[in-house]
């Protein structure tokens, strides 16, 4: 079976550098599948994405990625973002406390103003790991 | 007596010193471990950035104006100083401030101005001392804190000063960590970017030069631009923290040395001062007793 290289590379740590079967990650425009030899490529990956493992036994993992790029080349593919974590890593009170903050700050901001891009940018992140926790936490994969 | 009561004074506080710089010692080995590891852990991410903005420089340049790469006359140079808050790290500031002093000597000989960023109170003491003119020195977060957040933001204000024409050349100056014992003050260009241009070992890197670029290249371009002057920056910081730290440690060790060996030569001194005045009061006695009989 044809797999291929998944580095995951953030400023704090390299998350993973292992062969898997098959990934997809939400990029600046839609979601990307990457499968082996996937022609050389280089995107933004979304402020708030997910990323879809397929391992090469066939289980899915899925975690959180945020604001970087990726690109393949030679069978790799290069994950580069600020941070990541895998489902099980999330701590879902944190996250649902960084919700409410950012929500709260959401409500006093002008809508024009560059804070409320961050707090925007917050909530989406927030959201986006609470809900892998949450999918991941029942068990049920998509 | 006086002699020997002043000898003692001179042991306690000499192995005091030591018991001093012994702590310092193990606290900076300490903070050289952690800051060692988190420099390993950013090498890679550094890597890969720097790997990946080669790559799309070959696809943007000369396709359209980016001003981090426009070349003007160099008038006016900046230079970002990362140097220590805290002193007792041996040579560790003053090679890199004799390193940036000759090459401002050698700007003010060419008839440059140049104009300072930074970060480390040594550096900034330093340069106010000589009569230089700081623009900015970044005080928060303090360096042992500083995260990648304090990097954007000094690069930020660096790209700042660069597109409004502050300065015309940006350089920054470091200290880059070599190995346990060896650290080297260095000099980097910032801006313009010149060195990521696609120099003839892109091809021999097999780097897949033909590649698809979604959505285009200059819009992953310019998402990666600050990007990747953070990372420089944030490296440069993390190569001189741990440097600073190496630093320290060895110039701990070496006091902590020199403070054992010292408080040795002083005890023989002691002893030997100690046998005399006894050897001198039994002569007494011994002459006194001889005198009774």
């Amino acid at each position: 079976m044809s797999e291929l290289l998944l580095r995951i590379v953030t400023p704090d740590r390299t998350i993973m550098d292992r062969m898997v079967s098959s990934v997809s990650f939400v990029g600046t425009d839609g979601r990307y599948g990457v499968l082996p030899h996937h022609a050389p490529l280089m995107t933004g990956i979304a402020q708030s994405g997910t990323a879809m493992i397929t391992e090469i036994d066939g289980k899915q993992n899925e975690m959180f990625v945020t604001d970087g790029f990726a690109q393949v080349q030679h069978n790799t593919l290069t994950l580069v973002c600020e941070a990541g974590e895998f489902a099980d890593e999330i701590d879902l009170e944190r996250v649902k406390a960084a919700e409410v903050r950012a929500r709260e700050q959401l409500a006093g901001l002008d809508k024009l103003s560059e804070d409320f891009l961050m707090a925007e940018g917050a909530l989406r992140r927030a959201l986006a790991r609470e809900m892998i926790a949450r999918r991941s936490g029942t068990g049920s994969m998509r | 007596m006086a002699n020997l009561k002043e000898l003692r004074g001179r042991i306690k506080s000499v192995s005091s010193i030591a018991q001093i710089t012994g702590a310092m010692e193990m606290v900076a080995s300490m903070k050289l471990r952690k800051v060692q590891a988190k420099a390993q852990n950013f090498s890679p991410y550094t890597a890969e950035i720097r790997h990946m903005i080669q790559r799309i420089a070959t696809k943007v340049a000369g396709e359209e104006d980016v001003p981090l790469f426009t070349q003007r006359e160099v008038k006016t140079v900046g230079f970002f100083l990362i140097s220590s808050d805290r002193g007792l790290c041996g040579s560790y500031n003053s090679n890199l401030l004799q390193t940036l002093k000759r090459k401002v000597d050698e700007l003010k000989a060419g008839g440059k101005q140049a104009k300072f960023w930074v970060y480390g109170r040594k550096g900034y003491t330093w340069l106010i001392r000589r009569g230089f003119e700081v623009e900015r020195f970044f005080v928060e977060p303090a360096l042992d804190k500083a995260d990648f957040k304090s990097a954007k933001l000094v690069g930020e204000a660096l790209v700042e000063a660069f597109t409004s024409g502050v300065c015309d050349e940006l350089r920054l100056f470091s200290t880059r960590f070599l190995s346990m014992a060896k650290f080297v003050p260095t000099e980097q260009l910032f801006l313009p970017i010149r060195t990521i241009a696609v120099g003839d070992g892109a091809e021999q890197d097999n780097y897949a030069l033909d590649f698809l670029i979604e959505p285009d290249a200059s819009t992953v371009f310019n998402a990666l631009m600050p990007r990747y002057l953070e990372t420089v920056i944030f490296d440069a910081m993390l190569q001189s923290l741990t440097s600073e730290h190496a630093s320290r440690r060895m110039a701990m060790k070496g006091a902590t040395d020199a403070a054992g060996r010292m408080t040795k030569d002083l005890k023989k001194i002691y002893n030997r001062a100690r046998q005399e005045s006894i050897t001198k009061e039994l002569l007494d006695i011994i002459g006194g007793a001889s005198a009774v009989s």
